[in-house]
């Protein structure tokens, strides 16, 4: 490994992050959206919708970390570090605004 | 005399806090990085998920075993915006703070004071924790107010 390079699962968990932070906040949106569904689903599955949103962000978060360390033969992803900070900050605040944003409106609209 | 769900409430605010204050230690010893508080950096990187966890499990337990009633409360009450955009918005932006730092002592594996991207990386992810860690706090502060007003006399 160089001096500056960041560690295989360094990367592959961060990645992971970045996607299951997006995958999070897309899920808000699709279960109130489809609250006769999605929603309910959810609810049913562990008891309350909160508990089931959780496990599959913990279990996506885990899994694609995983996986993405694999790539490349086992090497897992080239990135510089400095894409790979935009990427993560970026994701994480980017997907606390969609939640914001959301609420926000969801709110507005009564 | 103190009600179950009340210890569990105040816990799970305790942990929340004991999570910040040790996501601040690793970003000052981040930024002092040497191979003296090396060690020490990576076992807070540890108590800070550790904590995480903690305030995580209680705080979900709360949730969804007595958090209805207040909920109630707060739709009555003067600041309904407590649970449509305060309670909403913290459930599901806590679940990236776990994610956040459950992935910390990953970050903070390496050897930081030769790797400057590395450090870097521990003080971006820490510094998200603790501004995120903040914004829990002040939500639950304003969620507790909100169940407060609701029972006042009017």
């Amino acid at each position: 490994m160089k001096h500056n390079e960041l560690e295989k699962y360094t990367i592959s968990f961060g990645l992971s992050l970045a996607i299951t932070s997006l995958f999070s906040a897309l899920l808000v949106i699709l279960k109130e959206l489809c609250e006769h569904s999605v929603l309910v689903w959810m609810g049913k599955a562990t008891g309350h919708h909160w508990m089931t949103h959780g496990i599959i962000d913990v279990v996506v978060f885990v899994a694609l970390g995983w996986l993405l360390g694999t790539l490349n033969g086992g090497r897992g992803v080239s990135i510089s570090a400095e894409k790979f900070i935009k990427t993560v900050v970026g994701a994480v605040v980017i997907s606390g605004l969609i939640i914001v944003g959301f609420y926000t409106v969801d709110m507005m609209a009564g | 005399m103190i009600k179950f769900a009340d210890v569990a409430l105040m816990t799970h605010a305790t942990f929340g806090m004991l999570c910040i204050i040790a996501s601040v230690w690793v970003f000052v010893d981040t930024l002092n990085v040497s191979q003296g508080n090396l060690v020490r950096i990576k076992l807070m990187s540890r108590a800070v998920a550790g904590f995480m966890w903690l305030a995580f499990l209680i705080g979900g337990y709360w949730y969804v075993t007595y958090y209805y009633a207040d909920k109630a409360l707060i739709l009555k009450g003067p600041w309904p915006f407590a649970h449509h955009l305060v309670m909403e918005t913290k459930e599901h932006l806590v679940l990236m703070l776990l994610l956040l730092t459950t992935f910390l002592p990953i970050t903070a594996s390496g050897n930081l004071v030769a790797n400057k991207s590395a450090r870097n990386v521990v003080l971006w992810v820490v510094g998200l924790i603790i501004l995120t860690g903040i914004l829990m706090e002040g939500s639950g502060a304003i969620i507790g107010m909100g169940v407060k007003l609701a029972v006042l006399p009017k």
